[in-house]
């Protein structure tokens, strides 16, 4: 494989459907040749409701790329996203006869392993993510391949979902002739441009908050501890501004953008925000402290969930964070947001876009194209590492491809 | 009476305990064990219900003493009662623990679902209630009450009168239809006398109740719903279907009707109620799968939050807590009293529509997806409104 590979990434997301086409560059970089895009529709919190109208806008973007990027797109990598989402972590074992040196073979079986734990019957696992291997007791081996030893055990995070809900997404894809190259985890592909290898060392929680879902992953000793899904993104602010100020739901989304902030309500500095008459709307006057209200009352609960969960499953983590919080994502360039989230977690926060990328369309560094540009970097790092063992390997993976490298 | 032995009886007692038999006796012509029992000798001409018992009018007090000798052989010959009623009014307030401890000294199980007064029906109704109450829940193994103050919490302040009313007799027929089917249900899959005792025993408790009716495919899903949005399992402040169980320790649940219910339904309706109520939460299931198949599927849900202890005066009363099989529900229900005319039942209006409406506007554009809950709480719904946060709002220009 030449480092000039052409990837595609797409992600159909609840507000828009996003294509990325980017080159593979050497030193694990990519350079984005161009970008398609169009809004959603059909569906709702990251997953698809109405197939034949989401697969139609699916085709608009991905022509819509394809014209951009001037390429013809016939293999995409695609994120995944919903609520049905859940994530563990397991310990694989796998025990030699004798003392020898590790092959491929071994570190296959005990990932093997690892999966052997009970999921729901209606779920199948999305990925299995490496974090530690102990060899003999060693703990934290990175690399255990051709060390001696006897009994290797290694640490996976584990995403699964209810395979359904997974098919459906694939189905859209696969309808347009399109083949897929991999299924990805929409945070785990956010975290791939907007943290480094450093900070996930450090220890970060990468939040890719969305319309439809903020997704969250949770880095420690640089690999992936925690993952999860909440299925609340910024369509649900709008929806709460167009109930609390009766307004359109339009309306309520171009007053969020416009005029929205997650502030605290006592900080707002208050008055009247006038909007105008348009055909089929009469004109108001809006309490500022009210919008700011209902914004912050949402933004807040979200970070507290989000909070909660990782308490609940990591206990501490958010206490030892080296890096802070990183929010990426359409919600993030919410005004305010990083104060709430600061105050929230107590910990320094950051609102970021896909970083060390390259190409003509600098204009796309914009957080919500993270994921879909996030995708084109993992494709980059996935392919890279696959060059020695071949073809034939990354066929046989299938659904819920392996993601060897340490750390993701 | 010879031939009720092991009858499984249904009383009403008062107008109100009248109003709902009839109901009943109208949902299901089959059901044998229905008794009226009432000094309101035109109420008793216009029931459908064929066995009466005739209180003579004036003090209710003396009354009963014209008719305890029937009633004590009618309750010897059965296996089980429930009784039902409003308390509040002379008639209820009295009959029901009278009848209640005549039915229980002849050993059987008695159980009764009462309904509260409305608060405009003044307070003297509430204090003759509350004397009520305490004594069945010294008498009765199990004890529904349904307080039709809350109940009507749910409804539009705009509802009319009639339709608050005829709510309440919707809600405690539903009611009494599960303590009734609570108590007969029998084999693997049933709830025993000990496990109402646990939730309907406890002086002081509100009883947390909701049903659901449903048929077709998705008749488990839809049964489940409906039952999550009674208003008394609504809790106050909130708009979360079912979220007053959160946190409630033992929850009956109740599933009636065809006999191809499914294990994978009854497996569906428990984890959808934990889904609400939490992990910890013991659900005790009953399952009376005896109609054909295809007859619709009614899912109860019972469960009490609060309340204080179970009264010392049990302990005085006949020992028929050995017979396993016939548990007691005592339900009280005081709506209404002798004195309002009967509505027909024909005339019943939508239960919960205003209650439903509301929650939709409140959901705006999820109201149609697949509901976000976590710990109970509906993410869809604003967070400002769950929080109970008042805004102001925009002026038109």
């Amino acid at each position: 494989m030449s480092s000039d590979q052409i990837f595609v990434g797409l992600e159909i997301g609840t507000t828009k459907i996003c294509v990325v086409v980017a080159e593979g560059k050497s030193e694990d970089q990519i350079s984005i040749l161009g970008v398609g895009e169009t809004p959603s529709r059909g569906i709702r919190k990251g997953e698809i409701v109405d197939m034949a109208t989401a697969t139609e806008c699916v085709r608009e973007a991905i022509l819509d790329a394809e014209e951009k990027a001037n390429v013809e797109i016939g293999n995409v990598w695609v994120a995944i996203t919903g609520g049905h989402l859940r994530s563990l972590n397991n310990r694989g074992i796998h025990v030699l006869p004798q003392p020898r040196q590790i092959e491929q073979e071994d570190l296959d079986l005990v990932q093997t392993n690892a999966k052997e734990i009970a999921i729901p019957p209606q779920n199948i696992f999305l990925h299995t993510i490496l974090q530690s291997y102990h060899l003999d007791g060693n703990r934290n081996v990175t690399d255990p391949l051709e060390s001696e030893g006897m009994q290797l055990e290694a640490d996976f995070h584990i995403v699964h979902g209810i395979k359904t809900r997974i098919h459906n997404t694939l189905l859209c894809v696969e309808s347009l002739k399109l083949e897929i190259e991999d299924v990805v985890l929409g945070s785990l592909a956010s975290a791939q441009v907007v943290v480094t290898q450093h900070q996930k060392d450090l220890g970060v929680i990468v939040i890719d908050m969305g319309g439809g879902t903020s997704d969250y992953l949770v880095y420690q000793d640089g690999a992936v501890r925690h993952s999860g899904v909440l299925a609340v993104g910024g369509d649900h602010i709008t929806n709460d501004i167009s109930v609390g100020l009766k307004l359109p739901i339009a309306r309520a989304e171009a007053l969020k953008i416009q005029e929205g902030s997650a502030r605290d309500p006592a900080e707002s500095p208050g008055g009247v925000i006038t909007l105008r008459n348009d055909p089929g709307f009469l004109g108001c006057d809006i309490d500022r402290r009210s919008l700011d209200t209902v914004i912050h009352c949402r933004v807040r609960e979200m970070f507290e969930l989000i909070r909660d969960e990782i308490e609940r499953s990591a206990p501490d983590v958010v206490g030892l964070l080296g890096s802070g919080i990183v929010i990426t994502g359409g919600c993030a360039r919410l005004q305010g947001i990083a104060e709430v989230a600061a105050d929230v977690f107590g910990q320094p926060v950051q609102v970021t876009s896909a970083k060390n990328v390259g190409g003509a369309l600098q204009t796309f560094e914009n957080p919500q194209y993270s994921t879909a540009i996030g995708l084109t970097k993992y494709a980059r790092l996935i392919t890279r590492d696959m060059e020695p063992v071949g073809l034939l390997d990354r066929i046989t993976r299938g659904i819920g491809g392996i993601f060897g490298r340490r750390g993701a | 009476m010879s031939a009720a032995a092991q009858r499984r009886l249904i009383v009403g007692v008062g107008n109100a305990g009248v109003t709902v038999l009839d109901l009943l006796a109208l949902e299901e012509p089959g059901l044998r064990g229905l008794v009226v029992v009432n000094n309101d000798p035109e109420s008793l001409a216009a029931t459908v219900v064929r066995e009466k018992i005739e209180v003579p009018p004036g003090e209710p007090s003396d009354g009963f003493l014209a008719i305890d000798v029937d009633f004590g052989k009618l309750a010897a010959g059965a296996s089980s009662l429930v009784l039902c009623g409003g308390l509040g009014g002379a008639t209820g307030s009295f009959l029901l623990p009278a009848l209640a401890i005549l039915a229980k000294s002849s050993g059987i199980t008695v159980a009764a679902c009462v309904s509260l007064p409305f608060g405009f029906e003044g307070k003297r109704k509430s204090e003759l209630a509350d004397q009520a109450l305490e004594k069945l829940y010294a008498v009765c193994d199990a004890v529904a009450v349904i307080g039709n103050e809350r109940l009507s919490g749910g409804a539009p302040s705009t509802a009319a009168v009639g339709e608050a009313f005829a709510l309440a007799d919707r809600t405690m027929l539903a009611c009494t239809k599960a303590l009734h089917g609570m108590i007969i249900t029998s084999g693997p899959v049933r709830i025993t006398r000990s496990d109402m005792k646990s939730v309907l025993g406890l002086s002081g408790a509100r009883v947390l109740f909701g049903s659901g009716k449903a048929s077709g495919a998705n008749r488990l899903h839809e049964a489940l719903e409906e039952a999550m949005e009674s208003p008394l399992l609504i809790q106050q402040g909130k708009n979360t279907p079912g979220s007053a169980l959160l946190g409630t320790s033992t929850v009956l649940l109740l599933l009636q009707g065809p006999s191809d219910l499914s294990f994978a339904e009854v497996q569906a309706a428990v984890s959808g109620i934990e889904r609400v109520a939490g992990d910890r939460c013991q659900i005790k299931t009953g399952v009376l799968a005896s109609q054909p198949a295809g007859s619709p599927l009614t899912l109860s849900i019972i469960a009490s939050s609060g309340g204080g202890s179970a009264p010392e005066t049990r302990l005085q009363l006949a020992p028929s807590d050995a017979q396993a099989d016939s548990p007691v529900v005592a339900v009280s229900k005081e709506k209404k009293s002798p004195s309002i005319t009967k509505k027909s039942p024909s005339s019943l209006p939508k239960q919960t529509q205003g209650t439903l409406d509301l929650d939709n506007y409140q959901k705006g554009r999820f109201d149609k997806s697949q509901p976000t809950i976590v710990a109970g709480e509906d993410l869809d719904v604003p967070t400002f409104l769950r929080k109970g946060i008042k805004l102001s709002q925009p002026r038109r220009s």
